[in-house]
C-alpha cells in the first residue's frame, strides 16, 4: 500500500488558541481512518487543515506527493481532497444530477454524463436524478454528497461526522454500505466522529485526539486491547475503573487482592485498573457490591455497581457488569474479578 | 487561523466604498463643528434654542404617540381573539406607504376653517365666524406630531407584534401557573419581554422624525431640518447650514448610541415561534373598543387619505399636467433605478466580502456603509454640498489652468450627488436584506465548492449569487421604493429644473394645490405599498 497522506508536526492556532499541536500520522491508499475524541479536541480542525479550510501555523501535510506547509500553502480547490460535510452541503438550487456534476464542469459533456451515470448507479440514485435535495431522505442526501465528492476523483475523502444526521435505526446499514463502497473503490478516507461504536465498525485505524494531540493511533483491535492511557480507555468506554492500593507486593482492590500487574514500576497514588465487564462474575461469597442501576441490553442485564464500603481508597461507584441473572436495585451481591492480564492506569486528579 | 481569501483588490474595494460613503458626512461634520464660533453664537442667541426645542418636542410627542398607537394594536392583533384581526394584521401596515406631508395636506384641507368639516358644522349650528366656536388647529407642532405618528406607528406595531408572537409561551404558562391573571400576565411578563422591540422601533421612529422635513415645513414648525433647508436655499449660508446639520447629526448619534446601549445586554426573544398560543378572549365591549381603535388607525393613517387622494385625482384629472407628471415620473424612475442598483451591488460586494474573506475586521466596511441610514436626508444633502462643492471648484480651476472647457458643477450639481446621497442613506436597507439572505446559506456551502476543485469566484457565481437571488431582488425593490419616496435630499440637491414625483408633490403642497399633483402622490403611495406586500409575503 502506498502512502497517500502524511501529516507531520502539524500545529494550528485559532484566535490565539492552540487547537492542534504537533500532530503526526500517515494514511495509506484504501485505508479508512477514524478521528475520535471529545467535543472541542480538535478533530474537525484537523480535517479542515487537511482540506485547506484552515491555515496551519507549523508543520506540513503531504497529499499524494504534494507538500503543503505554512510557507507553501495550496488553496482548498487545488488539493484534490473530497469532503462530506456534516450537513452534506448540497446545493439546494441544483438537482441531484447538477450537484454531482458541480465539480466536473470542465470535463467534456460526454465524459461528465458517463461519470454521473456511473455514480448514480453505484449509489442507487438513478430515480432521484432530477430531484432537488429537499425532496430526498437523509440517507439519499448523504449518497448524493458522496457521489458529488467522488465525481472529482479525490485523492482522499474527508467525512465530518457523516452519520450524525442519520436515524439511529438506519445508521448501521448505511455505515456498512459506505464502508463497502469506499473499499470497492479503494478510496482513502478520514472521518470524524465522537461515537465510539461508529469508529469501531467503520475504521481500519483509529486516532484518538485529546487536547489537540493524537494520544493513540492504531487498529481498533489494538486500541481496544491495549489502550495507552486513562483518556483513551475512558473515552472509548472500554471498561470501568477499579481503584487499587499497594503494600509492598500486595495489591488490594475492593473486589479482593490481585497478583500480577503490568507497569509495576508505577507507584503514585490514584492508581486504577481497567476492568472489562467480561472479567467480572457473580459469586456466592460475602457481598462486596450494591446494585445501583439496572438496564436491559442485547447482552443481558447491564448493572452499574458501587462498593459497599464507600469510605476508603478502594471504593468505587460505577462498575459496569453484565449478567443474565435479574438483580434488584440496592441488592447486595458478591462479584469477583477473574484473573487476567491487568492494565494499570493513572487516573487524572480532576476526574 | 481560518483560511483567508487572498483577494487584496476585493478587500481594498470594500474598504474604499465604505469610506467613500462616509467621507461626505465626515467632511460636513468637521466643517460644521469647525465653523466660525460667531456663527454658533449668533445662532444660539437667535433661533437655535427654538429650533432645538421644537425638534426635541416633536420627537417626544411622536414617540409617545407611536407607542400609544403601535403597542395596543400589536397586542390586540397578536394576543387576543379580536374580530377582523386577520385583515387588520396587514391593514395596520398600510399607513407606512403614506408620506406624512401628504396626509398633513389632506387633513389640513379637511379640517381647516374653509374645509368641509368646519363648513358643515357652521351650517349645522349657524355659526358665523371663528369667534363663535372653538376648533382645533392642525397646523401646530402637536398637529405635525400626530400626522407623523399616524404614518410611522406601523414600525412600532410591526416589531412589537413580532416580539409578542415570538415570545416563549412557556413563560406565560409559568406565570399563569403561579396565579397571575391574563391581564397581569400581559403587564408583568408579555409587555416587559417586548420592551427591546418597542425601544428599537421607537428609536427608529425617532430617527425618521428627526429627518422629517416636509411635514414640519408645511405646518411652519421650525425644526432643525427646516432651518438647514432655509439657511442654505433661502440665505445661501453653507457654513451655518453645515453647523445646524452637525447639531442634528449629534442628536441622531445620541439617539443611536442610547438605543444601542439600552439593548446591549438584552436577550428577550425566543428563537422558537410558539404557534399553539392561547389567545385572550375579549368581552363584547372589549371587542368593540379594540375594533374601533384598530380601525381608526387604519382609516386615519391610510384609508381616508387614500380615498381623498383618489377623489382629488379623479376630480382634478383635467387640470393635471400629465406631461409634467410623466417627466417627474421618469426622473424618479431613473434616480431610483440607479440608487437601487448601486446600493444592491455594494451590499452584495460587502456582504460576500464579510462572509467569505475570513479576514479580521472584515465586517467593518459593511457596518460603516450602513451608518448613513441614521443620517437625515437634509444633513446628507449638506454633506454632499460640503464635499462635492469644493471638489467641483477645484475641478473647474484645474480645467481653467489646463485651458479646457470647464465642467461646471459636475458632481454637486448633477444626478451624481443625489444618487450618492441616496445610496449612502439606503445602503443599510440593502445590506440588511443581503445579510439576512446570506445567513440562510449554510457555512458548509462556502467550503463545498472548494472541496470539489471550484474556485472562490466560480463558487460565488454558481452557488452564492443564485441562492441570494430573491434577497437581491427584495433588496433592490426596497431601496427602489425608498429612493422613490425620499424628498429632502433630492429637494436640496436636484439640478435646476429637475423634478421627481416627490419634489413635484411637495411643490404642489407648498403652493396649496396638491389637487393637481394628486396622481403623482397616488403613485408614491402605490409604490410605497410594494415593500409592505413583500413583507407580508415573506411572513
Amino acid at each position: 500500500m502506498s502512502e497517500i497522506l502524511k501529516v507531520q508536526d502539524l500545529s494550528v492556532e485559532l484566535q490565539q488558541k492552540h487547537i492542534l499541536s504537533d500532530v503526526n500520522f500517515s494514511l495509506y491508499s484504501g485505508e479508512i481512518l477514524g478521528l475520535v475524541g471529545p467535543s472541542g479536541c480538535g478533530k474537525t480542525t484537523l480535517l479542515n487543515a487537511i482540506a485547506g479550510f484552515v491555515d496551519f501555523t507549523k508543520g506540513q501535510v503531504i497529499i499524494d506527493g504534494v507538500t503543503i506547509s505554512s510557507s507553501h500553502s495550496v488553496p482548498a480547490e487545488k488539493r484534490n481532497v473530497g469532503v462530506i460535510f456534516q450537513d452534506y452541503a448540497l446545493f439546494p438550487h441544483l438537482t441531484v444530477k447538477k450537484n454531482i456534476a458541480f465539480g466536473i464542469s470542465k470535463l467534456a459533456k460526454q465524459k461528465q454524463q458517463q461519470r454521473i451515470d456511473e455514480l448514480l448507479t453505484l449509489l442507487k440514485l438513478t430515480e432521484q436524478e432530477q430531484q432537488y435535495p429537499h425532496q430526498l431522505s437523509g440517507g439519499q442526501q448523504q449518497r448524493v454528497a458522496i457521489a458529488r465528492a467522488l465525481a472529482v476523483r479525490p485523492s482522499i475523502l474527508l467525512l465530518d461526522e457523516p452519520f450524525s444526521n442519520i436515524d439511529t435505526r438506519l445508521r448501521n446499514s448505511l455505515m456498512i454500505e459506505l464502508r463497502a463502497l469506499l473499499k470497492s473503490l479503494n478510496i482513502s478516507a478520514i472521518f470524524v466522529t465522537h461515537n465510539k461504536d461508529e469508529v469501531f465498525s467503520f475504521a481500519d485505524k483509529i486516532a484518538l485526539i485529546h487536547q489537540g494531540n493524537i494520544i493513540q493511533y492504531g487498529t481498533p483491535r489494538a486500541v481496544f486491547d491495549q489502550p495507552k492511557s486513562w483518556h483513551v480507555a475512558d473515552f472509548l468506554q472500554i471498561g470501568s475503573w477499579l481503584p487499587i492500593t499497594r503494600n509492598g507486593d500486595k495489591i488490594s482492590t475492593a473486589l479482593g487482592e490481585i497478583t500480577t500487574i503490568e507497569n509495576t514500576n508505577i507507584n503514585e497514588q490514584q492508581q486504577v485498573i481497567l476492568v472489562k465487564p467480561q472479567y467480572l462474575t457473580l459469586s456466592s461469597a460475602a457481598p462486596n457490591c450494591v446494585v445501583k442501576h439496572v438496564s436491559f441490553t442485547e447482552q443481558g442485564y447491564h448493572y452499574t455497581l458501587s462498593s459497599i464500603n464507600q469510605d476508603d481508597d478502594l471504593s468505587f461507584d460505577e462498575l459496569s457488569f453484565y449478567s443474565d441473572t435479574l438483580l434488584t436495585i440496592e441488592q447486595k451481591i458478591s462479584v469477583i474479578l477473574e484473573p487476567h492480564e491487568y492494565q494499570l492506569f493513572l487516573k487524572p486528579c480532576h476526574q | 487561523m481560518i483560511s483567508r481569501v487572498k483577494y487584496p483588490v476585493w478587500s481594498a474595494t470594500s474598504w474604499l466604498i465604505a469610506l467613500a460613503l462616509m467621507t461626505p458626512i465626515a467632511v460636513m461634520f468637521f466643517s460644521g463643528i469647525a465653523a466660525n464660533s460667531d456663527t454658533f453664537l449668533h445662532l444660539w442667541r437667535t433661533v437655535l434654542p427654538d429650533y432645538v426645542l421644537n425638534t426635541v418636542l416633536l420627537a417626544v410627542y411622536v414617540v409617545v404617540l407611536v407607542i400609544l398607537f403601535g403597542v395596543p394594536s400589536a397586542a390586540l392583533i397578536s394576543l387576543t381573539n379580536l374580530k377582523t384581526r386577520g385583515v387588520l394584521r396587514w391593514l395596520l401596515l398600510l399607513p407606512l406607504a403614506m408620506p406624512a406631508y401628504v396626509i398633513a395636506y389632506l387633513y389640513t384641507d379637511l379640517f381647516d376653517y374653509a374645509g368641509p368639516i368646519q363648513r358643515y358644522l357652521r351650517a349645522l349650528f349657524s355659526w358665523q365666524s371663528p369667534a363663535d366656536y372653538w376648533f382645533f388647529d392642525l397646523r401646530t407642532l402637536t398637529g405635525a406630531a400626530v400626522m407623523i405618528a399616524l404614518v410611522l406607528f406601523p414600525y412600532v406595531y410591526m416589531l412589537t407584534r413580532t416580539a409578542f408572537e415570538y415570545q416563549d409561551q412557556q413563560l406565560v404558562k409559568a406565570a399563569r401557573s403561579l396565579g397571575l391573571s391574563s391581564r397581569q400576565c400581559f403587564f408583568k411578563v408579555t409587555l416587559p419581554l417586548a420592551r427591546p422591540a418597542i425601544a428599537i422601533s421607537a428609536s427608529f421612529v425617532l430617527m425618521e422624525t428627526l429627518a422629517d422635513f416636509a411635514t414640519v415645513q408645511y405646518f411652519a414648525v421650525n425644526t432643525l431640518t427646516t432651518a438647514i433647508y432655509d439657511t442654505w436655499l433661502e440665505y445661501g449660508e453653507l457654513s451655518t447650514a453645515n453647523a445646524l446639520a452637525s447639531i442634528l447629526m449629534v442628536m441622531v448619534l445620541l439617539t443611536v448610541a442610547a438605543e444601542y446601549r439600552a439593548r446591549a445586554h438584552q436577550r428577550h426573544q425566543s428563537k422558537n415561534k410558539q404557534t399553539s398560543k392561547v389567545r385572550i378572549s375579549l368581552t363584547t365591549r372589549q371587542h368593540i373598543i379594540g375594533g374601533i381603535y384598530c380601525w381608526f388607525l387604519v382609516i386615519a393613517g391610510f384609508l381616508l387619505p387614500f380615498i381623498l387622494l383618489v377623489d382629488m385625482a379623479v376630480q382634478y384629472f383635467e387640470q393635471t399636467s400629465l406631461a409634467g407628471l410623466w417627466h417627474a415620473g421618469l426622473n424618479s424612475l431613473e434616480v431610483s433605478i440607479y440608487v437601487a442598483t448601486v446600493a444592491t451591488l455594494i451590499a452584495v460586494l460587502l456582504g460576500l466580502y464579510r462572509r467569505l474573506s475570513g479576514v479580521k475586521n472584515c465586517a467593518i466596511p459593511l457596518q460603516i456603509s450602513g451608518f448613513g441610514y441614521a443620517v437625515p436626508g437634509t444633513v446628507l444633502a449638506m454633506a454632499m454640498l460640503a464635499t462635492f462643492g469644493p471638489l467641483d471648484h477645484w475641478l473647474n480651476d484645474v480645467a481653467k489652468w489646463l485651458e479646457v472647457p470647464m465642467p461646471g458643477l459636475l458632481l454637486s450639481g448633477s444626478l451624481f450627488a443625489i444618487i450618492f446621497a441616496l445610496v449612502t442613506r439606503f445602503a443599510a436597507i440593502a445590506n440588511g436584506t443581503i445579510a439576512s439572505g446570506l445567513t440562510k446559506i449554510p457555512k458548509s456551502l462556502d467550503q463545498a465548492p472548494a472541496s470539489l476543485g471550484v474556485s472562490k469566484w466560480q463558487s460565488i457565481l454558481t452557488v452564492h449569487l443564485p441562492l441570494l437571488k430573491s434577497s437581491i431582488m427584495v433588496a433592490w425593490l426596497l431601496v427602489f421604493v425608498e429612493a422613490m419616496k425620499e424628498l429632502p435630499a433630492v429637494l436640496v440637491l436636484r439640478p435646476f429644473n429637475f423634478d421627481t414625483l416627490s419634489t413635484q408633490v411637495y411643490q404642489m403642497i407648498s403652493d396649496e394645490r396638491l389637487e393637481q399633483g394628486a396622481i403623482g402622490a397616488l403613485f408614491i403611495v402605490l409604490f410605497g405599498l410594494l415593500p409592505i406586500i413583500v413583507l407580508n409575503k415573506k411572513e
